[in-house]
């Protein structure tokens, strides 16, 4: 059997580590004691940011929608606006929503009214 | 479909002008706050500075209600040991740069960072009642008629 040699695999690795923690600053790209441990912990990030990107979106077009109600009504709010989508069985979610509040503003009045209606 | 972010080309600044005669600091802080931020339009993107150029006039005639006036302090350290110092917004509104108090209660409103850095200095405050930012014409935006609670004698 062939000899094998712990050089080869120890470099391998921390090739990847290195190729892993390209871009990082200082020590955190050369050094692979520290570069493992920045690679580990980017990666937890990862993991965990996937999974709040979609809150991260999901409240920003509830800031945009409310943004776009105050702005066709000074009476309306987000929270009564969406209380009157339910009322009157309007099921738009808030991704569409927010970008008919930016691209079409005429068709987010009309929403917005209907909601309106719905509260009375 | 994806989610819209504005793009500096896309991005309109407009200027308005608030008078602030007789309106309560901390309402008015926070509808100023709102308007450099851009949260009330609906294209609004966190990491853009996107909100309007805001000019306020008679800022030194602003409003605090209650004992505020009196007893609010302002607080710095100057670095020194017992360096601890304080003024009262009334004594600030009375010397020689009254519009502070106006500036720190909306620079306190904002949420910090290089972006709201950059966005006070969308912010023009002035004591008097006159501004020279007549070139740009703004646009009044009436904070007394927004809502009746935000002029409030004492």
């Amino acid at each position: 059997m062939s000899r094998v040699k712990r050089g080869v695999t120890t470099h391998a690795r921390h090739a990847k580590i290195r190729k892993a923690a390209k871009g990082y600053s200082g020590r955190r790209k050369n050094v692979v004691r520290v570069a493992k441990q920045a690679v580990d912990k980017a990666l937890q990030y990862q993991t965990r940011d996937r999974k709040t990107r979609k809150r991260n979106f999901r409240s920003l077009w509830i800031q945009r929608i409310n943004a776009g109600v105050r702005a066709v009504d000074p009476e309306m709010t987000y929270s009564r606006f969406i209380a009157g989508l339910t009322k009157s069985g309007i099921e738009v979610d808030r991704k569409v929503l927010s970008d008919l509040a930016i691209h079409e503003p005429e068709a987010f009045g009309a929403v917005v009214a209907k909601a309106k209606a719905a509260l009375a | 479909m994806k989610t819209y972010s504005a793009k500096p080309a896309d991005i309109e600044k407009k200027w308005v002008v608030i008078d602030a005669e007789g309106v309560v600091l901390g309402r008015l802080a926070s509808i100023i706050a709102m308007r450099l931020r851009g949260k009330h339009k609906p294209s609004f993107t966190p990491h853009m500075d996107m909100g309007d150029n805001v000019i306020v006039i008679n800022a030194d005639k602003v409003q605090l209600t209650g004992v505020k006036r009196a007893n609010k302090t302002y607080y710095w350290h100057t670095g020194h040991p017992g360096g601890i110092k304080s003024r009262t917004a009334a004594q600030i509104l009375e010397g020689a740069h009254p519009e502070r108090v106006l500036f720190k209660a909306v620079q306190r409103m904002l949420p910090g960072g290089p972006l709201s850095r950059k966005q006070l200095t969308n912010l023009r405050i002035y004591a008097g009642a006159e501004h020279p930012h007549e070139a740009q014409q703004p646009e009044v935006l009436d904070v007394k008629s927004l809502n009746k609670k935000n002029t409030r004698s004492a």
